[in-house]
């Protein structure tokens, strides 16, 4: 028989992320095909929320809240930006935790480990993917809000939104790195996902404005980087805020930023060595 | 290159220091003052391997300040080597620590002690080039996507391997043709019978160009004329046919003595014998 071996001297390389990621999302599209009711009800879900939304908007907004005056006073516009931020630390804290936990279980971290893609290609992909879903759901939100509840961003400056995405991202991803890094050591799925999203729920400003919060509680929500995160961004599309109004909350995501992605990069170096150690990358 | 250990010759040295292989000798390999690993040109190099697993304390050790319960030895001073091109089989009995060395191998595990090459390379590097060149058969089911046909699962891993979608999807064919699998191609995973499942694995390991394939029990679970079958089509087409080495870890001395040059008996984690196939009924009392 002829061989057919084909001698691949290939480098890791950006290129070669890129083709897993692609490799990834036609099997992810592939096995969604799968499932197509699924994924009809996981639309209509996404649909019935915004929708949700939209009448707590028409309750609220006849009301003319005095804290969501500073915000241009429509309920709809602040709760849409406040869910699509959220719905990016979600993607970046428990995707990769996810991932990991996923992939022991169901057993192809092993076999994925084994090929000769390094483990930041392997790893990484799943969450690159999830900030590309992110990034269309919230397109998706958006336009929704815009086109079918008339929603409007009159005072939008997204010069400020582009300059502090990458902080914001940054500092995400360094928890999710945490958290995946703990999911890896203690292999279960860490409750640090789940309690970041309600406690940032509650403290953050996602649904109200901070301000309806008592002092106390409003200190604690300032630890949270998504707080930071939603001031920056309805700064910038609500208020249009400039960039040295908006420095504040672009220095302390730099701050966050800086401490979580080293942070989280040591402990995720330093638990996928225990992994190979104790043997529990194909093990739960 | 290799020694004149074919089937049948008799019992051999063990590895290049050629000490003197007796039935159940605690050490049969090779002297690490004498061979220097790095300059070994063996296909497999082993020195002096150990590997002692720390499970997880439970909360009753935690509550007495301990992280981790009473180490457990896996694998204790295992040393030898294969020479390039030789098949080389591994076996002992359940928790002998076959998987374990295998996995070491393959630099999905770290050792405890010792050292170990592979084609050349430290078993620690964790390189992308190790794993290019050292294929480690994943024989475990859960590790395909169930839904997907076996094309499709075929060409996601190829594209961990560095292939574009095109080479991937060319590459992945024409090794489900190699293992006889092309006419259900297109099938997804789930339907596959047993055998069509490890022949998937096979061809996902050849997906590389590795030099060195290490496989784990590779007809576990298979009828024994689909045994037969993929022993052959192992033997002489992926790993003779294409000048490759070999390291089987397996419990079925039949297995054992169809497929390898030469046969390295492990118990309770450690080396205890080396052996021809002409001789392994003999060293097992069959």
């Amino acid at each position: 028989m002829t061989p057919v071996e084909v001698d691949r001297a290939v480098r890791p390389s950006l290129a070669w992320f890129v083709r897993v990621l692609f490799a990834f999302a036609r099997r992810e599209a592939r096995t969604l095909a799968g499932y197509r009711v699924a994924f009809l009800v996981r639309g209509m879900a996404f649909g019935l929320s915004v929708l949700a939304l939209a009448f707590m908007a028409r309750l609220i907004g006849a009301s003319s809240n005095t804290h969501l005056a500073p915000y241009g006073g429509d309920y709809l516009a602040f709760a849409v930006v406040g869910f699509v931020v959220m719905d990016f630390q979600q993607v970046g804290v428990s995707n990769l935790s996810l991932r990991v936990r996923a992939a022991q279980v169901q057993g192809f971290l092993e076999a994925e480990m084994a090929t000769p893609a390094p483990a930041w290609i392997v790893l990484g992909v799943g969450p690159v993917y999830e900030f590309g879903l992110a990034v269309l759901r919230a397109t998706l939100y958006v336009s929704l809000a815009i086109l079918v509840f008339g929603v409007r961003f009159p005072h939008a400056r997204l010069i400020s939104v582009v300059v502090g995405a990458p902080l914001v991202m940054s500092a995400f991803v360094g928890l999710g790195l945490l958290s995946a890094a703990l999911t890896m050591l203690v292999r279960r799925t860490n409750p640090v996902a789940a309690l970041l999203g309600s406690a940032s729920l509650l403290l953050s400003g996602v649904a109200y404005p901070v301000s309806v919060l008592p002092e106390w509680l409003r200190l604690v929500g300032r630890l949270l980087p998504l707080t930071h995160a939603l001031e920056l961004v309805r700064g910038s599309l609500l208020r249009g805020a400039s960039l040295s109004e908006l420095w504040p909350s672009i220095a302390i995501l730099a701050g966050f930023a800086g401490i979580l992605v080293p942070a989280g990069v040591a402990l995720f170096v330093f638990a996928l060595r225990r992994a190979r150690m104790d043997g529990s990358l194909g093990h739960y | 290159m290799r020694d004149p250990g074919e089937p049948g010759a008799g019992p051999r040295p063990a590895g290049r220091s050629g000490a003197v292989e007796t039935p159940h000798a605690v050490d049969v390999g090779i002297d690490p003052a004498v061979v220097d690993p790095s300059q070994d040109l063996a296909a497999i190099a082993v020195t002096a391997l150990g590997k002692t697993f720390r499970p997880p304390a439970g909360i009753r050790e935690l509550l007495r300040g301990r992280l981790t319960r009473a180490p457990v030895s896996a694998l204790a001073d295992i040393s030898f080597r294969v020479d390039p091109g030789e098949i080389v089989c591994v076996m002992g009995p359940n928790g002998a620590g076959k998987s374990t060395l295998l996995r070491i191998l393959s630099g999905l595990l770290s050792p405890s002690t010792g050292q170990a090459r592979v084609a050349g390379l430290d078993v620690e590097s964790h390189g992308w080039d190790f794993r290019r060149r050292v294929a480690f058969v994943v024989g475990d089911e859960r590790s395909f996507h169930w839904p997907l046909s076996g094309l499709h699962n075929l060409e996601f891993f190829g594209a961990l391997h560095g292939y574009t979608p095109r080479e991937a999807g060319r590459r992945a064919r024409q090794l489900l043709g190699r293992v006889g699998l092309a006419e259900v191609a297109d099938r997804p995973f789930h339907t596959y019978s047993r055998g069509m499942r490890q022949r998937l694995a096979l061809a996902r390991g050849l997906l590389g160009a590795p030099d060195v394939i290490l496989l784990d029990e590779p007809t576990l679970g298979l009828d024994p004329l689909g045994a037969r079958d993929l022993r052959n089509f192992l033997r002489d087409e992926v790993i003779r046919g294409a000048g490759r080495t070999a390291l089987v870890g397996t419990n079925d001395p039949g297995e054992a003595k169809s497929l390898s040059d030469r046969i390295l008996l492990l118990d309770h984690g450690r080396l205890v014998c080396e052996t021809v196939p002409g001789r392994l009924d003999a060293e097992l009392g069959l």
